[in-house]
């Protein structure tokens, strides 16, 4: 069994398992799921507000979901397939969030947002 | 005889080699930050690191199947240089009309950039209807003289009566190379391989000449389409290149411990 102490199999063998390891992963967690809470600036949860998903291109933000927060300020996407997305967030009356970008390990990966978003009003 | 301490040759020994890091850190620390040369104030380590450029560079572009053609082509290179040169080497290592002269047009040819040699080559793979494939991208760096030396150098290196008794007990010549010479020469062949493999894994020109197909495009090629294609490429095009780098590094870390014993064969004699 030498062969196993060997450097090459270890190095190799090491990157193979890190390989199907990330991958197991990923299976695991790819389903999509954007959650998260939105609020007004004294941190008093806003229902009824709109909350917008795009991806960005070189020039120009394409939408890619809406979701309405319940009366706790909870809104939930799913099924997103982005590794690179902006969360916007508005309601008439209250005001807006302005687009704010979240990076992912990988495509559709399930993002649980623990800061709320916070609408701030408008002037 | 008088003693000197070794340690300020140690001590510049180590400095030098922290300067001959600079670049490889600043690659490094960039495609973990983003924050390019400029940034001020100057810092050794990251800010912030993330990975995120590297998620950036595996999306944007096709990187696996870049990668799949560089590794396809580097195998075919490494295996052909290992047979051919191993045999040319054997073949310099025995006496025939006009082996000087041989020798002298090895070395010769080793003067003549292949730049100059791109429009026959190019020709002669078009003739084979090899272009656009793996195999015509791998064609010219199938054999290359320096390891051909490198060979005839550690063939050189084993002692005459091993192959006269090979030879006595009747092994033909291919049988005495494949079953006596090779797995005495493990440091030419992880010579072979580091050499074969990182010219082939870096070669540039000659795939953007002969290749038409987006498909067969290699990690070299890969990056500058990667270029046209990103818009902030600071952070990303240092995670691409360490992308790129990362195989090549591996392989010469596992095997350089021959690699040197290989360039070292026959410089020394007794």
């Amino acid at each position: 069994m030498a062969w196993l102490r060997n450097r090459y199999t270890l190095t190799l063998g090491s990157i193979a398992v890190l390989a199907v390891s990330w991958n197991i992963y990923v299976d695991l967690n790819n389903d999509g799921i954007i959650t998260g809470r939105v609020v007004r600036a004294d941190q008093q949860p806003v229902g009824g507000a709109t909350v917008v998903v795009s991806e960005r291109s070189l020039l120009v933000a394409v939408p890619k979901g809406r979701a309405t927060t319940n009366e706790k300020g909870e809104f939930r996407f799913t099924g997103h397939t982005l590794h690179r997305l902006y969360l916007e967030a508005y309601k008439e009356g209250v005001g807006r969030m302005p687009p704010k970008e979240f990076r992912l390990y990988f495509k559709g990966e399930n993002l649980f947002i623990e800061k709320p978003l916070v609408l701030a009003e408008s002037k | 005889m008088t003693q000197y301490p070794r340690w300020p040759i140690h001590l510049f020994l180590l400095f030098v080699s922290a300067l001959m890091l600079i670049p490889f850190i600043w690659v490094l620390k960039t495609s973990l930050s983003g924050e390019n040369i400029f940034s001020y104030p100057p810092a050794l380590f990251p800010r912030d690191p993330h990975l995120f450029y590297y998620v950036d560079v595996w999306y944007t572009i096709p990187f696996l199947r870049y990668l799949v053609n560089s590794a396809v082509v580097s195998a075919i290179v490494v295996a052909a240089n290992i047979v051919f040169n191993s045999m040319a080497g054997y073949a310099l290592t025995r006496d025939f009309p006009a082996k000087r002269a041989m020798i002298l047009l090895f070395l010769s040819c080793m003067m003549i950039p292949f730049q100059v040699t791109i429009i026959p080559a190019y020709l002669i793979t078009k003739k084979m209807a090899l272009l656009n494939s793996y195999l015509g991208m791998a064609l010219p760096v199938c054999s290359t003289i320096i390891c051909i030396f490198v060979f005839k150098a550690s063939f050189e290196a084993i002692p005459k009566s091993l192959i006269d008794a090979a030879r006595i007990d009747g092994l033909p010549e291919w049988r005495i190379v494949l079953r006596i010479l090779l797995p005495l020469s493990k440091s030419a062949i992880a010579t072979n391989v580091i050499l074969a493999f990182i010219w082939s894994w870096n070669n540039f020109l000659w795939p953007l000449v002969i290749i038409r197909d987006q498909e067969m495009q290699t990690l070299p090629l890969g990056l500058s389409r990667f270029l046209t294609v990103v818009e902030d490429t600071t952070g990303a095009l240092y995670a691409f290149c360490i992308m790129v780098l990362l195989p090549g590094l591996i392989l010469f870390l596992l095997a350089q411990k021959e690699f040197i014993a290989g360039l070292t064969t026959g410089a020394a004699k007794g």
